[in-house]
């Protein structure tokens, strides 16, 4: 039996040998890059499953990289543990769909280099405990994505999408790399364990400069607000890879650092409040925003979007168990979503809502796990969209506000809402488009059934993740069994509240034709929301005001090698009369 | 009265900086600009040995002179030979007339 720190090494170097290896085989055999990329996505995800038994609370591996870096630690607690898992086997699914998918598509070696380092890197983001290495594995996922959205980079949409993607996260990586250099200056290492143990050895000031950072550089990857506009173009990328971004890796690793963090940053003076309002707005916001849009990928994206403000409004009342549970649920049901999404896309060449309908016939193994994923994501019981999002609604109740406790309410009926719509407009009515349907292949059915399969049973794990995580929560966390965790939910006067205003959303798209009055009514709200509140005008004056700045600068850069000297010169001497002023 | 050895080459130190400086800074010639680059980081290397004997590191001034001495030969090398290039190719040496960037 190899040890742990074989198996943390194996579960990175696996999936990234396999993007090397994939690379190097270059484009003339797919059949054989298929095969090695499926291949060692499996390993990766077997040696992270390896893990599982191994867990350890203390730092593995201490490999020196010379005294400005520190050590290269990793720490396999619950939490790394978890989502090195969900990573790698979602990541997985996500290769083996994109056998089918991707068949027949040029640069296949590209495409796989790119998913298996991401999926690699994102298993190093969770288990480093370096946090130097923890941003440098960061901004890798970061360019793993930026190449994926653009991957058909002949479609100048996709490569705005991924630039844009690119540089938002750019955004929130300053404000991780600014806490790590205050860690390395306040405690002479980069060493998270011991910066949780002893948070509160740091000025306040400094720490709360911390915490702001990582919420900003998680906001920024998970697409919180005000960050949220580069997931939705992020749907540009093949099918599978937005499961792979939205299910696997990317933004699960936002949620990934306020949950680790968490213990550090709770006495915070508002940090908890800042992150019940970003969580907040941004599930109510990005719910309605799935609901005016006719993009299938977007309705998905929107929702990932939303679910994720589910989250990180956990973490902000303390529910770290409950965001990760349903960090856990929503991983397999939003891979099962995008993936049969993915399914239904490759099938009828659109993804457009208004030209799909009636497809149920043709595909109906898609129709029926894309109905379970879409329940499970509507909090439906007894899938385990259901359990978790009810606990963190309770770990709301007890431990927020109540306005954002109200958002989180209506937001899971708007969620009901958007499913419901999304599912009728695919599968039910008359067909709208062409007669050309075909099913989805066997690799897809392979990927699709273990996630369907998950989706209605990861909930029984309930009890036996809480003693996972363990110790990776905050103090005071009372560990329940399975069955003591699933009462408290069943009972809860918060689960009632909850499974009404959902089924009031049931009803809602029910009795849609007499609402019209309604919905007349709430038109000006939709059509904001179809130009996402303001958020891509914010965008575009950004960029405007860039391109303007730099060209109104472009006489500076003239070219010219006297002109260049002559820069340096008056630099240096600003440099030594900082210098000299700053030394007497 | 004689000076102590230090102060001359500080001296010839901030010499040759300034006569390279002022040479990058006036020349319109490429050819020109790499003689003011060479004579600018020869006031490099004597200011690393310098600081190697000021500091009693004197093996590590050396070597680092040394190591500059490889580096800046293969710079001027490279440099030259792109000089050629460039004068067979666009016909003048003047950096302002190099110059693609749009103004």
């Amino acid at each position: 039996m190899p040890n742990i720190e074989t198996l943390a090494l194996l579960s990175i170097g696996l999936p990234w040998a396999g993007a090397l290896l994939v690379w190097l085989v270059q484009d003339r055999k797919p059949p054989l890059q298929h095969a090695l990329a499926v291949i060692f996505a499996l390993a990766g995800a077997a040696a992270a499953i390896a893990m599982i038994p191994l867990k350890t609370d203390v730092n593995v591996l201490h490999f020196p990289l010379g005294s400005a870096f520190g050590l290269v630690t990793f720490l396999p607690d619950g939490l790394a543990v978890f989502l090195a898992v969900v990573a790698t086997t979602i990541g997985s699914l996500a290769v083996i769909f994109s056998v089918d998918y991707m068949r027949g598509e040029r640069q296949l070696g590209r495409y796989y280099a790119y998913v298996l380092f991401f999926i690699g890197s994102m298993v190093g983001l969770v288990l480093s405990s370096n946090l130097l290495l923890i941003f440098v594995f960061w901004e890798i996922t970061a360019l793993c994505s930026y190449a994926l959205i653009s991957f058909y980079n002949d479609d100048p949409k996709a490569v705005s999408a991924g630039i844009k993607a690119l540089i938002i996260t750019q955004v929130g990586g300053i404000g991780l790399l600014a806490g790590a250099l205050f860690l390395y200056a306040y405690q002479g290492n980069y060493d998270v364990p011991t910066f949780l143990a002893g948070a509160a050895r740091l000025p306040p000031n400094v720490l709360a400069l911390m915490a702001f950072g990582f919420l900003i550089a998680a906001a920024a990857k998970s697409a919180q607000f005000p960050f949220q506009t580069w997931l939705p173009d992020a749907m540009e990328a093949p099918t599978p890879v937005s499961a792979l971004i939205h299910a696997a890796t990317m933004v699960n690793a936002g949620v990934y650092l306020l949950a680790r963090f968490y213990p550090a940053f709770e006495a915070v003076p508002n940090w908890k409040l800042a992150v019940v309002a970003v969580g907040a707005i941004t599930a109510l916001m990005a719910a309605v925003m799935a609901i005016v849009s006719n993009d299938l990928k977007r309705v998905l994206a929107y929702s990932t979007v939303s679910q994720l403000g589910y989250m990180v409004y956990a973490i902000g009342t303390g529910g770290i168990f409950a965001s990760q549970f349903h960090l856990l649920s929503h991983a397999v049901f939003k891979a099962l979503l995008f993936l049969s999404a993915g399914a239904v896309i490759h099938a009828v060449h659109t993804r457009d809502m208004r030209e799909m309908g009636g497809l149920g016939k043709q595909m109906p193994l898609v129709k029926v796990v894309m109905i379970i994923g879409g329940l499970a994501l509507a909090g439906i019981p007894v899938l385990n969209g259901f359990w978790s999002k009810e606990l963190v609604l309770e770990a709301g109740h007890e431990g927020g506000p109540l306005w954002a406790w109200l958002f989180m309410l209506v937001g899971a009926g708007l969620t009901a809402l958007y499913t419901l719509r999304f599912l009728s407009m695919v599968f039910y009515g008359e067909p709208r488009g062409g007669p050309h349907v075909h099913d989805a292949g066997p690799a897809m059915k392979i990927a699709l059934v273990p996630l369907a399969l998950g989706t209605l049973t990861t909930w029984l794990l309930a009890g036996s993740f809480g003693h996972f995580l363990g110790s990776a929560l905050p103090e005071g966390h009372e560990v329940l069994g399975t069955a003591a965790l699933l009462t408290r939910i069943a009972t809860a006067p918060a689960t009632f509240v909850a499974l009404a205003v959902v089924a009031l959303g049931l009803a809602a798209w029910w009795q849609r034709s007499k609402l019209a009055g309604v919905a007349h009514a709430l038109r000006g709200v939709g059509k904001m929301a179809s130009q996402s509140f303001g958020f891509e005008a914010l965008n575009r004056g950004v960029v405007r005001l860039t391109v303007a700045s730099a060209e109104s600068l472009r006489t500076t850069h003239n070219g010219v090698l006297n002109w260049n000297v002559m820069a340096i010169l008056v630099g240096l001497v600003v440099v030594l009369a900082i210098l000299a002023l700053g030394g007497a | 009265m004689s000076l102590p050895l230090p102060l001359v080459a500080a001296v010839a130190v901030l010499g040759l900086l300034g006569v390279g400086l002022l040479g990058l800074l006036v020349t319109r010639n490429l050819i020109k600009a790499v003689v003011a680059m060479q004579v600018l980081v020869k006031g490099a290397l004597l200011a690393l040995v310098l600081a190697g004997r000021l500091s009693g590191q004197v093996q590590t001034g050396q070597t680092m002179a040394l190591t500059v001495i490889v580096a800046d030969t293969i710079v001027s090398v490279v440099a030259l030979a792109l000089a050629v290039q460039v004068r067979r190719q666009f016909g003048t040496l003047d950096l302002q007339a190099l110059s693609t960037l749009r103004r």
